[in-house]
């Protein structure tokens, strides 16, 4: 055995993000661990990189007992990782970019630099690549070739184990055959693989075993000879919704935003709904869907190019987010950390950003002490829990800010409110709290659209699911109708998937 | 599922490749040295039909020495670029060098102990510099920017504002000696660049430079020492100023005045950036910059012999910084997309 995890246990913030996971990897082995979004394979895989540290249990290699405590632990292991976004020196040769930092030195300690292009130009040769490669400057390249690169440089420094992280998230067919091929002739040499991904087709022509995850347990780890896709669908959704407050129905015929056609060149094509006074529409599609691409065109930050929006029955445009606001529209964005909230500043300056017009006289003049008295308030009501409106906010929790951030959006009583991933790196009761507010949201009258690439988070906030799938709405499922098998394969796509768990996906 | 075949995925990313390669014109704008060097002999050529005066041996000597403290200091500025900092101090570091250099040869002071004491004054100021940088990881820009003004106090004060004056001549040869008809700065000039290109080029840690100005990040996870690597090239800098500064004295000849220096920085920063190097980090050469401080110095020598308000030499370097910077971020932009 390569590679073994035993009894590994991990806390995040109070969430119990593994429990009791076993995981190994064989000599020569092609390894697929999937599983949805907050199953726990990143973290799984971070303890073999060197990112983090597990609470409990047990990591060998080669059957003996290690501590990774950084990337270059890792590595002196044999253990290297290819990120979906490859870690590169743009400005640097590939050769340099190969050898950096383990540049081979000759008896005076200059760079062999003929050396080392020699031996990248010998890597390359042997994964069936072009030499000239080697050559070329690292910028230049596409991040398909960049993330080749990456699998010499593993093996430049004789790495034994390569885990990819998503890596065809970002790669065409055609690139993701070419690091396929690759895979396989380093399986040949006897180098290990950890592949992890979404895409239950592309795990099937590759793996050798497939292991699945699921609320931070492993629940099966099986030859994939052993598996149908339709099973592996089945242990990845198969799990009981949350429990606590729930939610009827939603019928209200006032139909508040009304979108027809909306195009954008590759990134979502001809996409129509209506949301309803008080209704909550959940978008679910796997990362890379264009859920999220959807979202940003309704607010105008990456506008669509074709298709209509319409607030209340008349027609908008929305060119840039100042349109958006202008019509009502309010977005919660998908990364509270860069696009939505000032760290250093404090809960009351947070929520007041983009709302000074409502908070000062005659628009001009800001109200320090209404400021203060609007951020209490919304406090309040959403339970934020800090000591006082002039805590900064880089100093709460992750789901405090999320409240924060959501507070902002509140000020202005917008019509239609977008929520991208809301409940992203926050802890379990932050979550159900911020369930709750959204439906109180939506029973308040406003019409909310969430996205969220999390299904049982999806199929609990949403009065109508729609299902985004490469770009296009593939299907909808009215509260109550919707079985997370079904749903899964419809967002995941394949025949197997769609046919296999004998749902009819299309609605 | 169709298994495709995986000889011929790879001619396709050759194709790729080659289309890349189309994308001609940038890369020749990028070829820094070389199109510096075609400014220069066009230049060159141009204003010595129409002002026979600026082809004589005397004036090409007379740009050579005007520039050769900007190539010197240059030296140390590339690798500091390079790493993608900056060091805006070097014009009142260059003032504190001299001052105390002058003072020291008034006192009777030799060549050798002048050396010594520029290039420890320089270095000094130097480490200060990089430790301030490295160990408080601020922008290298606000550390050097308090610098320069902290240290043209410095240098006032050592004179009590007056100039020093009566100097005796120990140092003419470094200001105005010449070695094979070639001003015997540019030796050390070119002296320092074969030492900083073999060390850029081919060092290990040399690479690490490059490294660092392209991803500091990847660069420390990669193992290359960032906290040495800053101070290293902040000190070498300082150094470099240390020796320029004997230039300076020896060419200023009897008297040295407490204003040196005051806007050396804009050369020398501008000799850099025209010379090729990123102003973003990550790019650069020593041979590049020697071509930009001979362009500086060019124009600021053409500005003369045309007999045009030399104030507008500051905005032509100005102008130029602009520009190559614009060109640079152009270049990497067009990259990310």
């Amino acid at each position: 055995m390569l590679l073994s995890l035993r009894g590994i246990d991990k806390h995040f913030f109070g969430v119990h993000a593994l429990r009791g996971v076993d995981f190994d990897v064989r000599e020569g082995e092609v390894h697929a661990l999937v599983g949805e979004n907050g199953a726990g394979k990143s973290t799984l895989i971070k303890f073999v990189a060197g990112a983090e540290q597990p609470d409990v249990g047990e990591i060998t290699v080669g059957g003996e007992p290690v501590t990774i405590h950084t990337t270059q632990d890792a590595f002196r292991l044999g253990i290297a990782t290819v990120y979906q976004e490859p870690q590169i020196f743009p400005d640097l040769s590939v050769v340099e970019n190969v050898f950096l930092g383990r540049e081979l030195r000759d008896r005076f300690g200059n760079v062999e630099r003929g050396e080392q292009r020699r031996r990248v130009r010998e890597l390359l040769a042997s994964l069936h690549l072009d030499p000239r490669l080697a050559d070329r400057r690292m910028g230049a390249l596409s991040l398909a070739e960049q993330q080749l690169v990456l699998i010499c440089k593993a093996l430049a420094q004789e790495a034994r184990l390569i885990i990819y992280d998503e890596p065809s998230a970002i790669l065409t067919q055609r690139e993701t055959d070419t690091l396929f091929g690759v895979i396989r002739r380093l399986q040949e040499r006897g180098v290990a693989t950890i592949y992890i991904s979404h895409r239950l087709d592309e795990i099937f022509e590759i793996a050798d075993r497939v292991t699945i995850m699921k609320d931070g347990q492993v629940v099966a780890t099986k030859p994939r000879s052993e598996l149908t896709v339709a099973q592996v669908v089945e242990l990845m959704a198969g799990r009981k919704l949350h429990t606590g407050i729930e939610r009827e129905a939603h019928e209200d015929e006032e139909v508040v935003l009304s979108v027809g056609g909306l195009s954008r060149q590759g990134d979502f094509d001809d996409v129509s709904f209506d949301v309803h006074r008080g209704e909550i529409v959940g978008f679910f599609g796997l990362i890379g869907s264009g859920a999220t691409d959807i979202a940003l065109a309704l607010f105008g930050i990456e506008p669509a190019d074709a298709g209509t929006i319409e607030l209340d029955g008349r027609r908008v445009s929305i060119g840039k987010p100042g349109d958006a606001v202008e019509h009502g529209l309010a977005l919660l964005p998908k990364d509270r950390k860069t696009q939505g909230l000032f760290l250093p500043l404090s809960i009351a300056d947070n929520v007041a950003a983009g709302n000074y017009p409502l908070l000062s006289r005659l628009r001009t003049f800001i109200l320090r002490t209404q400021e203060r008295s609007v951020a209490r308030r919304l406090m309040q009501s959403l339970a934020v829990k800090a000591p006082s409106a002039t805590t900064k906010v880089g100093n709460l929790s992750g789901g405090n800010q999320q409240k924060v951030l959501l507070a902002r959006q509140l000020v202005g009583r917008p019509k239609v409110v977008i929520l991208d991933e809301p409940t992203r790196g926050v802890d379990v009761q932050a979550k159900e709290e911020i369930h709750r507010l959204i439906f109180e949201l939506a029973d308040g009258g406003a019409a909310v659209v969430v996205i969220s690439s999390e299904l049982p988070e999806a199929m609990r906030l949403a009065d109508r699911l729609i299902v985004v799938r490469s770009g296009r709405i593939h299907s909808e499922y009215r509260r109550g109708e919707a079985e997370s098998a079904a749903v899964l394969a419809a967002a995941i796509g394949g025949d197997g998937a769609a046919s296999g768990v004998g749902g009819d996906g299309d609605a | 599922m169709a298994t495709p075949n995986r000889t011929h995925a790879l001619p396709a990313t050759v194709g790729d490749l080659l289309r890349l390669r189309t994308i001609g014109w940038r890369e020749a704008l990028e070829a820094r040295e070389a199109s510096i060097l075609a400014v220069l002999v066009v230049m060159g050529i141009a204003l010595g039909i129409a002002y026979p005066q600026f082809g004589t041996l005397d004036n090409v000597d007379n740009i050579l020495l005007a520039v050769a403290q900007v190539a010197i200091v240059g030296v140390g500025m590339t690798m500091v670029i390079i790493t993608g900092g900056i060091d805006v101090s070097v014009g009142s570091a260059l003032s504190v060098c001299a001052v105390v250099v002058a003072m020291r040869i008034q006192d009777g002071a030799g060549i050798p102990e002048a050396l010594v004491v520029g290039i420890a004054v320089g270095a000094g100021i130097g480490l200060v510099n990089g430790l301030l940088i490295g160990l408080g990881r601020v922008h290298s820009i606000i550390i050097t920017f308090g610098m320069l003004n902290l240290l043209r106090v410095v240098s006032f004060k050592l004179t009590g504002g007056k100039w020093l004056t009566g100097l005796p001549d120990t140092l003419n040869y470094f200001g105005s000696g010449t070695l094979l008809k070639l001003p015997f700065a540019w030796w050390i000039a070119m002296a320092m660049a074969a030492v900083a290109t073999y060390y850029l080029r081919r060092r290990p840690t040399g690479r690490h430079l490059y490294a660092l100005g392209g991803n500091a990040e990847t660069a420390r996870l990669a193992g290359v020492a960032v906290l040495k690597r800053t101070i290293f090239v902040y000190t070498i800098t300082g150094a470099l100023v240390g020796v320029a500064s004997l230039v300076f004295v020896g060419q200023a000849g009897q008297v040295v005045q407490t204003n040196v220096g005051y806007g050396f920085e804009l050369d020398v920063i501008a000799a850099v950036v025209i010379g090729g190097t990123s102003i973003l980090g990550g790019k650069g050469t020593v041979i590049g910059t020697l071509l930009g401080a001979l362009l500086v110095g060019t124009i600021r020598n053409a500005f003369v012999i045309v007999d045009i308000n030399p104030l507008w030499a500051d905005f032509i370097l100005g102008a130029l910084i602009l520009l190559t910077t614009a060109l640079d971020l152009l270049r990497r932009r067009g990259r990310e997309t």
